[in-house]
């Protein structure tokens, strides 16, 4: 018996059976057996059903919150309104990316989180008594960054808000429309869910043949394309990039205003929590418990994904990681922020486009999932 | 010698039945027709012809575009009337000559769409344009347009089987290379989001599985021709076929060509076959032999369609090795890899980013490439070398003597010429995406055309 062959095994914390006694790899390491069915079915019954009913019943409190504070404005019903609002807006951050299926369907992202925020429009709505929230140009005066506007009005004191909504009985009435308006949307998506989860699980665009490739429709196409689509666009481009002027022409000057949350200067939060919850379901986290289910990281190292000979589970976890610890370094108003601390942001963003061929190139082509939102033949 | 020039008659000028291109015009009508009619109801002539704003053409075809809507829905309409007339055989040789002219129209409005099955239709309906498919079984028969023949030179059928040759063949050179052969890549990759495949699923995440698909593919493509063509072996190449077709378009989200392959091999078949086939149609024309008319038949002198179609095939042999004039990895500068019969080559994906820089000033501004492009072009064009520089140019036209307002009241002059760059990214085979391109060469500086283009990065394995 040699004594050196004991440290001898598996020494990937991802396998099952590893050994923390270990020193060395004994190429023994034994992996939990991946079944896309599993995946489906913990990504939709342990995050995205539980996110998207924690979020309904989130709006559910924020739209009696809203009754409350029209009944009696005062500042206890405002402070709670407000908080309400923003437990909701952190809420809404978990389940922004499911962009598919129900949600994709009537639009939620547009419907409940555009900004900048049209404050004309909102302000002439509410003096004329007149808007129609289902019609599309309504999408930037009405939604989250409305409430934002419109619970922290700038040049307002708490007591002349409180005043304003006291004296202008279509303000209140606005605001009650608008937490309505989530309503109805969120009721209609988690309904949908509840009822054809498992044609999401089961694939519902599984071809002729009774089996999907990942191709364009598949519940992983969508839940990809969806992924990548918001994080490049709404959290890269929309959260940091856009107003801290990298879109901005050859000047690049900034554009503070363009911020998420603007005038409750509660951005950073968002765009933090936006960007874990994004880690959490890529790692098959349970939303309530958060234990590690089977996710993107398990399908990535199924099929042995790996970028500069590491596994590119690994590089993706890592780089969402540095881009929160730059986050990190941040206070809220982002907008302060962007103005004072311009070159730091800038490279902070650097680290947020660095993730983008990771997940858009790297991920995308190691699942084996085309980054198309049209339908086509290949060859 | 005399052996040759005796085969070579036998395949050429000797006379032959008509059933298999008679059988060959109305089954390959039938595909263009469906085929073009489920492009149309999937939605995608708006997808890919009127959403775009910008066009990849082929140089040389620039002039060529979608022009509008009924301009574009007409030329699809144009498709499915003349397919409809080549199956019936009315009208046939216009309409051969028509379809391939509109149909090759279209294909080269956008780089994006190529595709190697549509490339395969354009040269098939061109040689469709030059064989008597209509002497036979057709209205133009019936209406006395032409007259009925049962007896064709061989050529006119064998020039069918030669095409089908040529398209397996090169697709089989083209899959002996290191990563189809030695990593079974693609396929190894591939196979492994097929576990919920029906029966074999399981099998497909067996480490062998991508191997025994790689080398029997290979040798498919590269033997199947010759298997068609032996009297003995036939049929059962032709399962083969069939087998492989039906196995790929179960995988792989391929449309119809596995159709058009599965039907266009009909033609290897013996005239007997066709004879039955077409007796379905009508009994009454099949009841007496004709052998006597080969006898009454006159050879014709036909030379400068010969020529024609002779330089064609030489073309077709030459085209798919021309890659070999370029330095460098073929799947990674993908310079001369078009119209080569490489079909489920690749795994690549690329993601691009131009800059468009102020003249004498160290800044530079980043293009958002969704404004221009539809999320296919832009996927296609990332991997591309050819579109990469294409895009840089349409953009250096776009901003071209321009003025820029900056929000903080700049006014920017672009002047004539300028300066576009782009930062790529591009996996190959899953290996990680690596830097593709220069990142300071001013693209807008760079002529299009077929010139190795040095500002590729080299490959790193």
């Amino acid at each position: 018996m040699c004594i050196s062959c004991q440290k001898k095994g598996c020494t990937d914390p991802v396998a099952i059976n590893y050994s923390n006694e270990a020193e060395k790899n004994d190429n023994s390491c034994q992996y939990q057996d991946f079944d896309k069915f599993d995946l489906l079915t913990n990504l939709t019954n342990n995050y995205i059903l539980p996110s998207i009913e924690s979020y309904k019943n989130k709006v559910t409190l924020l739209n009696t919150s809203t009754d409350l504070f029209i009944l009696s404005p005062n500042i206890i019903n405002l402070n709670n309104l407000r908080s309400s609002w923003e437990e909701t807006h952190l809420n809404w951050q978990d389940i922004a990316f499911l962009d598919f299926g129900p949600s994709e369907y009537i639009l939620l992202r547009s419907q409940t989180n555009t900004y900048p925020i049209d404050t004309t429009e909102v302000n002439n709505s509410i003096l004329n008594a007149e808007w129609n929230f289902h019609n599309a140009t309504y999408n930037d005066s009405k939604g989250l960054q409305a409430l934002d506007y419109l619970l922290h009005k700038p040049g307002y004191s708490d007591l002349q808000l409180i005043n304003y909504y006291i004296s202008n009985a279509n303000a209140k009435e606005y605001l009650k429309a608008i937490t309505d308006d989530l309503m109805v949307n969120i009721n209609y998506v988690n309904n949908e869910w509840i009822n054809h989860k498992s044609n999401f699980i089961n694939d519902f665009e599984i071809n002729n043949s009774g089996f999907s490739s990942n191709s364009q429709g598949s519940s992983i196409s969508n839940i990809i394309n969806a992924l990548c689509l918001h994080y490049e666009f709404y959290v890269r481009r929309g959260k940091i990039g856009l107003p801290l002027g990298v879109f901005n022409g050859f000047s690049q000057q900034e554009l503070p205003h363009l911020v998420e949350c603007y005038y409750s200067g509660k951005s950073l939060q968002n765009t933090t929590r936006c960007i874990n919850s994004i880690r959490n379901f890529i790692n098959g986290s349970g939303y309530i418990n958060n234990d590690n289910g089977l996710g993107l990281d398990d399908y990535m190292n199924f099929v042995n994904a790996e970028y500069n000979n590491m596994q590119l589970s690994k590089v993706i976890d890592n780089q969402i990681v540095t881009i929160l610890e730059e986050l990190n370094n941040y206070n809220n108003p982002l907008s302060e922020a962007i103005m004072n601390n311009k070159d730091a942001l800038l490279n902070s963003y650097e680290e947020l486009q660095k993730l983008v061929p990771f997940i858009k190139v790297d991920m995308t082509s190691g699942l084996g999932v085309l980054i198309t939102y049209q339908d086509n033949d290949g060859d | 010698m005399m052996e040759i020039n005796k085969w070579f008659n036998h395949l050429t000028k000797n006379f032959v039945s008509i059933y298999p291109l008679v059988v060959f015009r109305i089954f390959f009508g039938i595909i263009l027709f469906t085929s073009t009619l489920r492009f149309i109801l999937k939605g995608w002539v708006y997808d890919l012809y009127l959403k775009p704003t910008y066009f990849f053409t082929y140089k040389g075809f620039d002039w060529i575009s979608p022009v509008g809507e009924n301009f574009i829905y007409g030329a699809f309409a144009l498709l499915l009337v003349f397919s409809l007339l080549i199956t019936l055989g009315l009208f046939y040789r216009i309409s051969a000559v028509m379809f391939f002219l509109v149909f090759t129209y279209i294909e080269l409005i956008d780089k994006t769409n190529y595709l190697n099955h549509y490339y395969f239709i354009s040269l098939m309906s061109f040689i469709m344009i030059f064989l008597p498919a209509n002497k036979f079984l057709s209205i133009d028969n019936l209406l006395g347009i032409t007259k009925e023949k049962r007896f064709i030179e061989a050529w006119k059928i064998n020039i069918i089987k030669l095409q089908v040759g040529v398209v397996y063949f090169f697709a089989g050179i083209a899959k002996l290379n290191y990563h189809w052969l030695i990593e079974a890549q693609p396929l190894s990759n591939w196979l492994k989001h097929q576990s919920d495949f029906p029966l074999f699923g399981n099998l497909f995440l067996n480490d062998y599985a991508a191997y025994i698909f790689s080398w029997s593919g290979a040798l498919f493509d590269l033997l199947i021709f010759f298997i068609l063509i032996n009297r003995r072996y036939r049929i059962y190449g032709y399962l083969l076929v069939v087998l492989f077709h039906i196995l790929t378009s179960i995988m792989f989200p391929i449309g119809v060509f596995p159709l058009v392959m599965i039907f266009t091999t009909l033609i290897f078949f013996s005239d007997e076959f066709h004879e039955k086939l077409l007796s379905f149609i009508n009994k009454n024309k099949f009841l007496k032999k004709y052998q006597n008319e080969i006898i009454n038949s006159k050879k014709e002198k036909n030379l400068l369609i010969k020529l024609l179609l002779t330089v064609f095939f030489i073309l077709q042999l030459i085209l798919p090795l021309r890659f070999l004039l370029y330095p460098g990895k073929l799947f990674w500068t993908e310079q001369g890899y078009r119209f080569s019969w490489r079909v489920m080559l690749i795994e690549k994906a690329g993601y691009a980013q131009f800059f468009i820089h102020e003249p004498r000033m160290n800044r530079k501004m980043l293009i958002e490439n969704q404004n221009y492009l539809t999320p296919q072009q832009e996927k296609m064009m990332a991997t591309q070398p050819d579109m990469i520089l294409q895009f840089a140019h349409f953009l250096s036209s776009e901003f071209k003597d321009s003025t820029i307002n900056e929000s903080n009241g700049e006014i920017i002059y672009l002047g004539e010429n300028p300066k576009i760059t782009a930062k790529v990214k591009v996996s190959l085979f899953n290996k990680g995406s690596k830097d593709f391109i220069n990142s300071n060469v001013n693209l807008s500086n760079i002529k299009r055309g077929l010139k190795h283009k040095e500002w590729i990065l080299k490959y790193e394995d």
